[in-house]
């Protein structure tokens, strides 16, 4: 039974190896063909991967909405002004 | 009365913890001075993430000549360092949770670990980079790179001396389940040296 419960991975852990996945995923979209999709897919990803370090490696999933929704707004303003400015080059 | 010693309900990330009693309105982990840091901090690289994105948009083919110049693996490796010692981080914060000083200090010197293996490829990075004689009046593009990985770069010595000084007093057995402030303070400043290379990767290494 103990090793059963220890079976399933802990959010951050999961958190972890998703991090590993998408910069990966980040790196090798690197060697593709510059453009607006290129740009577009790295950033979501880099959206997602903020996202999980601040929820599960800060662990602000369990404070106050307040908190959480300032984080978000940061890395969606980043974000958004990163693309904003490659749109106009 | 109960027995027992008290635990935090929240002391474990883990799925085995019923979502049903996390309290999802606790205040900010650690203390709330590191948080005015965290966020003025994140302030400035935002500002600076800005003027690079808009200094390439004027500056195209020479930012994206320059960029290829750059030695993407490294970036990529010291990535993957970054985000496995936060993830180390979070794991020593779970520990003091549940009253393990001992693990919480290895997590901690496992941290650090990556953190000096982070800045030794960097350091390799940039002698590369002034060996092929690049500085910050080469162009446009290697200010940028230079100046926000520099600036990184001390970012993550500042984090390892707080990591440093966090996991010394967890050894010494001054944390613990019910007093763990420093551990999430540090913790906190660590993570945010992560979230903050995670972009930085996205942009100066990766898009183009």
């Amino acid at each position: 039974m103990k090793l059963l419960r220890a079976l399933p991975l802990r959010p951050c852990t999961a958190s972890w190896v998703a991090l590993l996945f998408l910069t990966t995923i980040s790196f090798e979209l690197g060697a593709a063909a510059p453009g607006g999709a290129l740009m577009a897919a790295v950033l979501a990803l880099t959206l997602i991967k903020g996202q999980l370090v601040v929820s599960y490696f800060m662990g602000l999933r369990r404070v106050r909405p307040l908190w959480r929704i300032v984080m978000a707004a940061y890395l969606v303003a980043v974000g958004g002004v990163i693309a904003f400015a490659y749109s106009i080059s | 009365m109960h027995g027992g010693t008290a635990v935090p309900p929240i002391s474990r990330c883990s799925v085995m913890t019923s979502e049903a009693s996390v309290d999802y309105a606790q205040p900010l982990p650690g203390d709330f001075a590191i948080w005015i840091f965290i966020f003025a901090e994140l302030l400035v690289f935002g500002v600076l993430f800005a003027a690079y994105a808009f200094a390439r948009s004027a500056h195209l083919e020479m930012f994206n000549a320059a960029q290829l110049s750059l030695n993407r693996a490294l970036g990529f490796a010291n990535t993957l360092i970054l985000v496995t010692s936060s993830y180390f981080v979070a794991r020593a914060s779970q520990s003091i949770k549940v009253g393990r000083s001992r693990a919480c200090g290895h997590w901690l010197v496992a941290a650090l670990g990556l953190g000096g293996g982070f800045l030794v490829l960097k350091l390799v990075e940039f002698h590369q980079d002034f060996a092929r004689g690049i500085s910050l009046s080469t162009n446009l593009f290697y200010m940028f790179y230079l100046a926000l990985t520099f600036f990184h770069f001390m970012h993550v010595v500042m984090g390892m001396v707080i990591l440093a000084v966090v996991a010394r007093k967890a050894y010494a057995g001054r944390y613990s389940a019910a007093d763990h402030t420093g551990v999430e303070t540090g913790g906190s400043y660590w993570h945010m040296v992560d979230l903050v290379w995670i972009i930085l990767f996205a942009l100066v290494y990766v898009i183009h």
